[in-house]
């Protein structure tokens, strides 16, 4: 694009738009610009050569080449290992440019994989790919720190997951286990990301961080369920509630809407779990221990929310009443009181979806935002859509439930382009 | 900082090796018949997982647990083949023995189930798929199982060393054929 504005400079000048001496100004200040952008594009390809080299290696490797000897064999072991720490070291003595960083720091990751994977090839070290992993991180984790490297983040962040699914779900040889490793490595990655944001130097490598972090915890926090799980409801409600929270900090609300993974995460999240729990059978829950796993991690994550709470109160963040972010308590209160009184926990529900798809047309209405407006009625028809399954309403009542808020489709779209209307008119004046 | 992150990325691949190779150089070699059959590893590659015929033992004591470690005490038998005798739910004060997981105690015949960790054999990627049929090949003739692993223990660390059928190391077999 800049390249384009450039081509048409001579021809503003010679038009006499804009006088030669501010053309050649405009020329310099893009050309000054150009050379960091070029940059990125060198870490980008460094990275995924590095990548890629790395797999390959692996690969190479995992063909068990059966004719040399043990000594040999170990040797091409530590010799990816050994190249990758070089090249590390170098750029580090060196201090040389982030794309040498972030294509050794990557090289070196899968340096480290090949070669623990290759003694274990040696030696018949049976199995266990998530200890396999676990060792690969804690070698790895540190290079995040020492070369200052988002890639090495990204894929530590992508193996834990791994990792925890692999414990936390699926386990051949042992019962599925609770991946607390998870938190730990999660922990110590955080550092590093909570740099990012405060500097907002590179708000693409940021937002990338602001999806993954809720994706892998979403995907990971069913693996905290064990035996009472009907808890993984409202430790899902609470979960997209912090999401919620989180991205209402001004911090990252303040940022473009798609660099908020938190917020989109935790809105989407919330309504779907109340959408599940709208249903009649759902609150037919039959137990529920104050002692259990399950427990503990919901009180976690609910001090969590409130705690998120007070501090954005205190900071005078919390401008206007948004239901989306006090929805979790009245889901807690109903899970310690509204158990085993279905009436009570479906009709609470479902006004609270109805109130939260109120909330979010109010603010697309104020805000003039057709996306957020729609949304809201979006989440209304979806709670209508689900009580049309629920046979024991009337179908007269069901049916005028939809003609209304298809009606409330038309209406609050065409009063708002009215606004619109009025309101650019009344600017023009 | 990164020389220490250098030393520690590498010794600890290295203590894996030096630990196995204490065993291969100074523990006692057992023979483990077995039948092997072939699945593959995303990192490690392809290589053959071996089911031990070694595989249960009386024990006395009935409070076993799915998944728990077991330490099996071996000895040869007469054919020079390993042979269990007696489990422990604690690491036995004389003699060679395994680490093993409890799959399954039955009441009825005190008879412990277990499986045994050594169970994967790592191979060139296209012989593990023939080792499997050259294992079913040899079962044809008349003697019962001539498919063993040779495993090395010491202090119950076992490392599996080489996989035979008939005295002939497996690959060497699957070269043959």
């Amino acid at each position: 694009m800049n390249s384009k504005f450039i081509k048409e400079l001579p021809h503003l000048v010679s038009e006499n738009v804009i006088s030669s001496e501010v053309a050649s100004k405009i020329e310099a200040y893009y050309q000054s610009k150009a050379s960091p952008s070029s940059n990125k594009l060198f870490t980008v390809f460094g990275v995924l050569g590095s990548l890629l080299v790395g797999l390959g290696i692996i690969l190479i490797l995992a063909h068990n080449w059966d004719h040399f000897n043990r000594m040999t064999k170990t040797t091409f072991a530590f010799l990816p290992l050994v190249i990758g720490q070089v090249f590390v070291a170098f750029s580090i003595l060196k201090k040389k440019s982030v794309a040498w960083k972030e294509s050794s720091g990557t090289f070196l990751f899968f340096a480290i994989g090949s070669s623990i994977a290759l003694v274990s090839q040696i030696y018949n070290i049976p199995g266990n790919l998530s200890t396999y992993v676990l060792t690969w991180i804690a070698l790895s984790l540190p290079l995040i720190y020492l070369l200052k490297s988002n890639t090495i983040a990204f894929l530590n962040i992508i193996f834990i997951t791994f990792y925890a699914i692999e414990i936390g779900y699926t386990s051949y040889f042992s019962m599925p286990q609770t991946p607390w490793m998870y938190l730990v490595v999660i922990a110590a990655i955080m550092p590093h990301y909570l740099v990012l944001l405060k500097k907002q130097e590179a708000p693409n490598i940021t937002s990338i961080f602001s999806w993954l972090l809720p994706l892998s915890l979403t995907i990971v926090i069913g693996a905290f369920v064990k035996d009472v799980s009907e808890l993984g409801f409202l430790m899902y409600v609470l979960l997209f509630s912090l999401f919620y929270n989180i991205g209402k900090i001004p911090l990252l609300e303040s940022q473009k809407l798609r660099r908020n993974g938190y917020l989109i995460f935790g809105s989407l999240g919330i309504v779907m779990m109340l959408l599940i729990m709208s249903f009649d059978s759902f609150w037919h829950i039959e137990h529920f221990f104050f002692g259990a796993q399950e427990s503990v991690v919901s009180v976690v994550l609910l001090v969590a929310n409130i705690y998120v709470l007070l501090y954005s109160y205190f900071k005078k963040w919390l401008k206007e009443f948004n239901a989306f972010q006090y929805v979790f308590i009245f889901c807690a209160l109903l899970y310690v009181f509204g158990l085993n009184i279905p009436v009570l926990g479906t009709i609470a529900i479902n006004f609270s979806v109805l109130a939260l798809g109120i909330t979010t047309i109010k603010i697309g209405a104020d805000k003039f935002h057709f996306g957020i407006l729609n949304y809201g009625l979006l989440i209304i028809a979806a709670l209508v859509t689900c009580r049309f399954f629920d046979t024991n309403m009337s179908f007269v009542i069901r049916g005028l439930l939809f003609v209304s808020v298809g009606l409330g489709f038309f209406f609050t779209n065409y009063v708002m382009l009215k606004k619109q209307k009025s309101r650019v008119e009344s600017q023009n004046q | 900082m990164f020389i220490a992150l250098a030393i520690v990325q590498i010794g600890i691949p290295g203590q894996m090796i030096f630990k196995r190779e204490s065993v291969l150089k100074t523990g006692t070699a057992y023979k483990f018949k077995t039948q092997p059959i072939d699945p593959s590893d995303p990192f490690k590659g392809k290589y053959i997982f071996l089911n031990y015929d070694l595989d249960s033992a009386m024990a006395n004591d009935e409070n076993w647990q799915r998944h728990q470690d077991v330490y099996v005490s071996i000895a040869n038998d007469s054919l020079g083949f390993v042979k269990a005798l007696s489990v422990h739910a604690y690491t036995p004060e004389s003699g060679d023995f395994v680490k093993a997981k409890v799959r399954w105690f039955s009441d009825s015949n005190s008879v412990l189930e277990f499986s045994l960790p050594f169970n994967e054999f790592y191979m060139e990627e296209s012989k593990a798929y023939d080792a499997e049929v050259a294992h079913r090949n040899a079962q044809r003739d008349s003697i019962p199982n001539n498919t063993y692993a040779l495993v090395y223990v010491k202090n119950g660390e076992a490392v599996l060393d080489n996989v035979f059928i008939n005295d002939i190391p497996i690959a060497k077999v699957v070269e043959m054929q």
